[in-house]
């Protein structure tokens, strides 16, 4: 860490460029999810589940479990144990993001896989570069949070008027791969976090076949146990 | 559902990113030895959940070759280069079906 130096932080420019194309994934991805959700919560609630929750995975799931006509209880099971994963998400960025615990409280809502990974790599760039990592981390989960917010924010209200992106579809599929290949290999900075990178994902693809209900929480127990031996060369 | 239910969903999933960000101390060396070791699996565990849909069955022709296409680019550790790697992938596909 190297939270004390003093060289300008990375640029809103800067951060707005690589989390773009995550960001228009989601809006596409939004969209799905206001066309379905709408006709299922209305509008009003399609729209507000966004702006409160801003989880995608969780809001598909509770629109399918309300669906299905699952009573509140069931729903509220489902939103704490998708969840479980920001607690690791979160116990992982904690030591490498700065701010006061009031900053910390408001950029907590932006937490995602997608602007947890823009954060890690910002600060191990801006490591590499001799920055503040914990302001440039920071940095990067507000403002790479703000605007997926605003991707499924926008995506939601576009899905519920009723326009379709659908024809885009494939290629809003093939960032997320992309982009998290990307991230994994930013920051695979040793030989045995890539080793361990590729242990994950075979543990991940294991998982999901062999235990289908686990496949929403294959990636965070293979990241886990994949984490846990020690050593690092 | 109805807007009290989601609100207490939005509460939820508010307190599940706030708690390790902000109210958790700071985690011992041990813990943080742990924690700094996590980041590239849980990002390669989580590209392989993206290629991986209901029921076990593999992502469209061209999203593959968009992975390949980032995987042969991530030897440089560059975001950019991953993404136009999987790009050039993705417009391979497409072209080839």
């Amino acid at each position: 860490m190297n939270a004390g130096a003093k060289s300008a932080p990375i640029s809103i420019r800067r951060i707005v460029a690589t989390a773009l194309p995550a960001a228009a994934a989601i809006a596409v991805f939004g969209t799905f999810y206001g066309a379905g959700a709408g006709k299922i919560l209305g509008a009003s609630l399609t729209i507000a589940s966004s702006l409160f929750i801003f989880s995608g995975a969780l809001q598909f799931a509770l629109v399918a479990l309300v669906a299905a006509g699952a009573s509140p209880l069931p729903l509220l099971l489902a939103a704490a144990t998708l969840n479980l994963r920001h607690l690791v998400l979160g116990a992982v960025l904690r030591p490498r993001i700065g701010g006061s615990r009031m900053r910390r409280t408001g950029s907590a809502f932006f937490l995602v896989d997608e602007t947890f990974g823009f954060a890690l790599a910002a600060g191990n760039a801006a490591e590499r570069d001799g920055q503040d990592t914990q302001a440039a981390a920071e940095r990067t989960l507000l403002v790479a949070g703000a605007l997926c917010y605003l991707a499924w924010q926008l995506g939601t209200i576009i899905g519920v008027l009723g326009a379709t992106l659908a024809p885009v579809e494939g290629l809003a599929g093939a960032i997320f791969p992309v982009l998290f290949i990307g991230l994994a290999a930013l920051t695979a900075t040793r030989w045995s976090h890539t080793l361990r990178a590729v242990a994950a994902a075979l543990l991940t693809a294991g998982l999901a076949l062999a235990v289908p209900d686990l496949r929403t929480f294959a990636p965070l127990i293979a990241g886990v146990l994949a984490a846990l031996p020690p050593g690092d060369r | 559902m109805s807007p009290w239910l989601l609100a207490a969903i939005a509460l939820i999933t508010y307190a599940s990113r706030a708690v390790a960000l902000v109210v958790l101390p700071r985690p011992s060396a041990r813990v943080e030895a742990v924690l700094a070791r996590m980041p590239a699996p849980i990002f390669a565990s989580l590209a392989m959940s993206t290629l991986i849909g209901d029921g076990g069955a593999l992502a469209g022709g061209p999203i593959l070759w968009a992975a390949a296409g980032a995987l042969l680019a991530a030897p440089q550790r560059s975001l950019a280069l991953c993404l136009i790697g999987g790009a050039a992938g993705y417009a391979l596909a497409a072209l080839l079906s």
